[in-house]
């Protein structure tokens, strides 16, 4: 039997699956169609103005390293005109982080890019070594999730520069419908099938060129372009929702390729149905509404970390706990094993547990308005922003170990 | 509000090993009575069997009260959604609700049938009128062949052609007439799957089975045949699974209409429809979850073949609009607070002289938590099935929480309101009120599952995915042009995979 022939050319040897459609085409072939439906995304978001200097948000890993190559390569070939930037994040995670700084620094040479790497220890004071040697292992993404935010922003500040491009993909995007709807946060959901985060009004905007390739056509596109990309994963684990939402989108994947994509599409189409958030996925549609929250704060609800980035250890069961009482609460009834219980849950709560971002879920969704932290002046909904929660109670745990 | 009949307390054989945790050993006082032992762990209260069975019992009454009342209000004004459907007959009395209960003969819908009947006896011991009469259906699935999930699986064997009596469907009938001896109280009817092709609810045309349309008077066996032959041909048992509850919906809903019913009731749990949300949501199905998961009125479209002289044939699409006639039924899911795990641990309770749990079929052919074969051949349905099986253990208000905060969004149509800018969807968005079937000028209905379609949604999806979207690749196909926007973005992937 001949070779099956590329759907697309029809001359060379079909020798690649597209995971996203089962498509069989070339090699050649996939890698346009791949750079040609980024730039269709591009395209069709209005993601970018002639000059605009941007920053690729750049961690080593498969992701940023095919975002920082494929706008290289549209950038040349359809005179974006843009000034791209590497901009990494050195959370202080040896073993992981060090090692995947080297890939980015050859990245840099190789993209003819140059590079601008800010540490978690200058921002803070504190390396995620440090954090999980004091807080331990459960729990520790919410923090490096955080202070990768704000991190990615104050280095483009730095940079003076108003626009960061994650690499975040569809099946990312995807994960992080699946948990909000897991975790009943309309409000979120809706802003994480945003292709961009913030826009004029606050300080960066954030978007993810790479919202609908698939984490798979990722991984081949690497390895076909033979790209020089890390690909450890951080040796912190995800949890809970993330990663049981993970679980989920890899299991449906097998069973119909499609649903990642699929997924996206109901998400786009539900944020729409959220009261009270605005529209558009699209950042596109002319004069947009200012965001519900900003990018530096929420990051359009998509977790930090790009291979995992999750949140509390416990944290399904710490909703559960707070859902229950919730409901306790709701009955009106006085009832005293109810009461021990939320009592109970209470406590553990406080008891070095990580704090949970409140939980809102039983609510309507609630339109976040921006301010200014009143500590480090960055922005925040909040009257003290998420970072410098997080370092209070850290720098007190610390003060109580030096004593 | 109390159930009726006493709970029978002497069966803590039959409890199951979820909710439960048999520790009879140790004899504390069940939480709310204060009198008798408490042997069942519910949401992390020890309570006895009658405080358990009155608990799910009071779930299911406030439930059915806001329906008595929604059907009583709707029937002083006339009831529009229900009227239009009984052109024929007069409209019903008011006073006599009357409503038809989906039965899979699975545990939910099981319990929901043995809550309904507490709820007649009691009033009636009160010497009260019955609050309703209620028809029960069971949709026979067995030619559903090669889909698993959601009552399905079973499936004719190769030699039987048609409507020859499954194993299945042997049992189904033994167990329904057991129920029937139950519940005198109650009518009890099978339908059959196949009997879907033809039924006007669905838009065969459109979805290229210009036979099916218009077959009413087909031999049953050659509905059957013309049916497994769809579900052979569809690209996946996810696809298969999808096709087999829409269908048996649509037979619900036919049901319904034709006994003049105000409502069909499904047991659809807590749990199911968190289910329900996450599978529909990876199907594609995301804007018309609001219609899904929520209680109300749905869009029950009409389409009639176009060989029949349609008025006044315009182009394209004034035709398509007149071919499309709608009305409503109102759908309630009056066990949608309680779990899963505690409506069988009810019906393994519940029920005199015994538990229904013993009435029905034995479970590992009905239920949806066989052994796995192989992890193609599972639908994302069953997928979700198996994950909820798990939190619903450990973290049950998570599942009561998905399902709870999927009400809350907005039933937009057609995915009008953003039309006119600003983004300010508020303003389009209809809710859907008592008498749902007005109002929909701008609504049209998918020709599958009967959801409103989304047409800017489909129109933006189109715009940001480009050439290679999907259906694009239905322009080569057939008629594309006819074929857009007659179904949803989630039937179009069920149907071409």
């Amino acid at each position: 039997m001949a070779p099956a022939l590329c759907a697309i050319c029809k001359t060379e040897r079909a020798n690649i699956k597209r995971p996203k459609n089962h498509a069989r085409v070339c090699k050649g072939c996939f890698l346009t169609l791949f750079e040609e439906e980024v730039h269709h995304t591009i395209v069709s978001s209005n993601l970018f103005y002639p000059g605009e200097r941007v920053a690729i948000g750049a961690s080593g890993g498969k992701d940023s390293t095919v975002l920082a190559s494929v706008l290289k390569t549209l950038n040349e070939r359809y005179n974006y005109g843009l000034e791209l930037v590497l901009l990494s994040i050195d959370e202080g995670i040896k073993g992981y982080r060090d090692d995947s700084l080297e890939t980015v620094k050859r990245n840099a040479v190789q993209y003819d890019m140059p590079l601008k790497i800010v540490g978690y220890d200058e921002l803070y004071g504190w390396t995620m070594d440090q954090v999980v040697e004091t807080i331990g292992k459960k729990g520790n993404c919410t923090y490096c999730g955080v202070f990768r935010r704000q991190a990615l922003d104050r280095g483009a500040k730095m940079l003076d520069i108003k626009h960061v491009v994650t690499g975040h993909n569809a099946d990312d995007v995807a994960e992080t419908i699946l948990m909000n709807l897991l975790r009943g946060d309309m409000g979120r959901l809706a802003r994480s099938t945003n292709i961009v985060t913030g826009d004029d009004s606050s300080d960066v905007k954030r978007s993810k060129p790479l919202k609908y390739a698939y984490e798979k056509e990722i991984v081949m596109y690497a390895y076909h372009k033979k790209l020089d990309y890390f690909s450890t994963e951080c040796i912190y684990s995800p949890e809970a929702f993330r990663g049981t939402a993970r679980a989920l989108i890899k299991q449906l994947e097998r069973i119909r390729p499609s649903a990642i994509l699929d997924i996206l599409r109901s998400g786009e189409d539900m944020a729409r149905l959220v009261p009270g958030e605005s529209a558009s996925s699209c950042g596109c549609k002319g004069k947009s509404k200012p965001p519900a929250a900003t990018a530096a704060e929420d990051d359009g609800g998509i977790g930090g970390c790009g291979s995992n980035g999750a949140a509390s250890g416990n944290e399904m069961a710490a909703m559960e706990k707070q859902l229950r009482e919730n409901e306790a609460a709701e009955e009106l009834e006085v009832d005293v094993s109810k009461l021990s219980l939320a009592g109970r849950a209470a406590e553990s709560e406080t008891d070095g547990a990580v704090p949970l971002k409140t939980n809102k879920n039983s609510k309507p969704v609630t339109r976040q308005t921006l301010g200014n932290c009143k500590r480090c002046g960055y922005m925040s909904s909040q009257e003290v922003c998420q970072a410098c929660m997080l370092l209070e109670g850290l720098n007190k745990n610390r003060a109580q170990i030096q004593i | 509000m109390a159930s009726t009949s006493p709970p029978s307390t002497s069966s803590p054989a039959a409890m199951s090993s979820t909710t439960t945790t048999a520790t009879t050993a140790t004899a504390k006082p069940c939480i709310k009575c204060r009198s008798n032992p408490g042997t069942l762990d519910s949401r992390g209260q020890l309570v006895c069997h009658i405080c358990f069975q009155k608990f799910i019992s009071q779930k299911c009454i406030k439930q059915i009260g806001l329906l008595n009342k929604d059907v009583r209000s709707s029937s002083s004004q006339s009831l529009s959604a229900y009227h239009l459907s009984q052109k024929n007959s007069g409209p019903p009395q008011a006073s006599s609700r009357r409503y038809l209960l989906g039965l899979s003969l699975g545990a939910s819908s099981a319990a929901l049938l043995e809550l309904l009947n507490e709820n007649v006896e009691f009033q009636l011991s009160k010497g009260r009128n019955a609050p309703f009469e209620l028809e029960v259906v069971h949709v026979s699935c067995a030619a559903g062949a090669g889909a698993d999930g959601g009552g399905g699986g079973g499936g004719l064997e190769d030699d039987g052609k048609g409507r020859t009596t499954t194993e299945r469907e042997k049992v189904e009938e033994v167990v329904l007439k057991r129920l029937g001896g139950r519940y005198p109280r109650f009518e009890f009817r099978v339908v059959y799957l196949e009997e879907v092709v033809g039924l006007e609810t669905v838009d065969w045309e459109g979805l290229g089975l210009e036979d099916f349309a218009g077959s009413s008077s087909t031999s049953t066996t050659t509905k059957a045949e013309k049916l497994q032959q769809l579900f052979d041909n569809l690209p996946s048992t996810t696809s298969r699974t999808d096709l087999l509850r829409l269908f048996t919906r649509h037979l619900l809903i036919a049901e319904a209409r034709k006994s003049h019913c105000h409502a069909l009731l499904l047991g659809s749990s807590t749990t199911a429809l968190a289910e329900l949300t996450l599978s529909e949501t990876a199907k594609g199905r995301g804007f018309s979850l609001p219609w899904q998961i929520n209680d109300g009125v749905l869009g029950v479209p009409s389409f009639s073949p176009s060989s029949s002289p349609s008025p006044p044939s315009s182009p394209a699409d004034a035709g398509k609009k007149t071919k499309m006639e709608e009305t409503g039924m109102l759908v309630y899911h009056p066990l949608r607070d309680a779990l899963r795990k505690e409506l069988v641990t009810f019906t393994k309770l519940a029920g005199q002289p015994t538990p229904i749990a013993e009435l029905l079929p034995e479970t590992d052919s009905f239920t949806t938590t066989a052994a796995v074969v192989s992890h193609k051949d599972l639908s994302i349905d069953e997928v979700m099935v198996r994950y909820f099986a798990e939190v619903e253990e450990n973290y049950p208000s998570i599942v009561a929480n998905v399902a709870r905060t999927t009400g809350k969004l907005m039933r937009l149509f057609g995915g009008a309101g953003v039309a006119d800018g600003d983004g300010d969807e508020e303003g389009g968005g209809k809710a859907v009120g008592e008498d749902g079937s007005e109002d929909n000028d701008e609504e049209r209905l998918c020709g599958l599952c009967s959801m409103p379609l989304d047409v800017l949604g489909d129109e933006r999806w189109k715009g940001e995915l480009g050439e290679d979207s999907y259906r694009d690749a239905l322009v080569v196909d057939k008629g594309a042009k006819r074929m857009k926007q007659r179904i949803c973005y989630g039937c179009e992937r069920s149907i071409r995979g």
